[in-house]
């Protein structure tokens, strides 16, 4: 794999990553809650800095610790049969985010325990510091685990195979790819822009985003497949006759 | 403040788990004024709005022995959205957030 392929999938992975909705629906909902409260503006901003660097550095711990495992357990020579199981987990995320990621009816309800989407609730209306919006960040990655955790598998599989150098620039890639909506929808609350309308365009474009999501996956896991798995394979049959 | 109601209502809780409890007018009126000033009213504008809607939910509620936290921010909502949309928007969206 070159640097410039390896880097393109980092890329993908966290476009794919960035699509999946459940913390902005959370900074929006703690937003919502902060400004009817009456919130300063100042530590409204402090609370979206706070969210939003709970959720990148969470992202990067769990990058980094994927990444870690693989490389402890295989020292980054990648067997060829973890490359095939991760672009099956890709494709079927994929389908399963076409058919499952919203729950039906109103609104943007994601498809996630609705024990922790209860939790999250709570949590975001009692959130009143920046150190807890931090904390609510940083949990509210594990909530999306199930969908995020492929996108997450895949660039820890890729970046072992990169020299230390690029590792970094790849996990700051990811990181910062990852959570470009997060950045957009906290400066559109900090510029002073109403949560209703953030909310219409995300409910009026929730197919959309499932759509783009799942296919990226599914786009992402096939060309893995015909690159690390059929293309090795080829070569190996060919070298051999 | 919004007006007081001389009958008890008692409001069934959402998912049934919960016991049910009486209506509490402020406690209406404080959700309809946190939508309003969510979506930027200025604060006055927002305690009249929450004031107008809750009377008249309590006005609805007069001839009900006992209603659902569903319909009341179901009729909160019908006639927040008279009075601010983007409120009422907001208000409807709140349980369909995440």
């Amino acid at each position: 794999m070159t640097l410039t392929s390896s880097i393109a999938i980092i890329f993908l992975a966290a476009l794919i990553h960035a699509s999946f909705q459940l913390s902005v629906s959370v900074l929006t909902l703690m937003s919502g809650h902060s400004i009817g409260k009456r919130t300063a503006h100042a530590k409204l901003l402090r609370m979206v800095f706070g969210f939003i660097l709970g959720v990148a550095i969470m992202t990067m711990l769990l990058v980094s610790f994927s990444a870690t495992i693989v490389t402890h357990v295989f020292d980054a020579k990648i067997p060829m049969v973890l490359w095939a199981m991760t672009c099956g987990v890709l494709v079927g995320v994929g389908v399963s985010v076409w058919r499952f990621y919203y729950r039906p009816g109103k609104g943007t309800t994601l498809w996630i325990p609705r024990d922790m989407a209860k939790f999250l609730n709570d949590r975001s209306k009692s959130t009143k510091q920046s150190s807890e919006a931090f904390g609510l960040g940083l949990s509210t990655l594990f909530a999306e685990l199930l969908f995020i955790g492929a996108p997450i598998v895949l660039t820890s599989l890729v970046l072992v195979q990169l020299s230390p150098t690029w590792q970094l620039g790849g996990i700051l890639i990811y990181t910062a790819v990852s959570s470009l909506p997060l950045l957009i929808v906290g400066a559109l609350i900090g510029s002073g822009h109403k949560l209703s309308h953030i909310q219409r365009w995300r409910e009026s474009n929730k197919h959309f985003l499932q759509f783009a999501a799942g296919s990226g996956l599914l786009v992402l896991g096939v060309y893995v497949y015909i690159d690390q798995v059929i293309s090795t394979t080829v070569t190996a049959i060919v070298g051999g006759l | 403040m919004p007006t007081t109601h001389s009958k008890a209502i008692d409001i069934v809780k959402r998912s049934g788990k919960r016991p049910t409890e009486p209506f509490n007018a402020d406690k209406l009126h404080a959700s309809i004024q946190a939508s309003c000033l969510s979506v930027r009213s200025p604060d006055g504008e927002a305690h009249g709005i929450a004031l107008a809607v809750t009377d008249a939910v309590i006005v609805w509620l007069e001839t009900k022995p006992e209603v659902t936290s569903h319909d009341i921010r179901r009729i909160a909502s019908h006639h927040l959205k008279k009075f601010h949309p983007e409120a009422a928007y907001l208000y409807e969206q709140h349980k369909h957030i995440i």
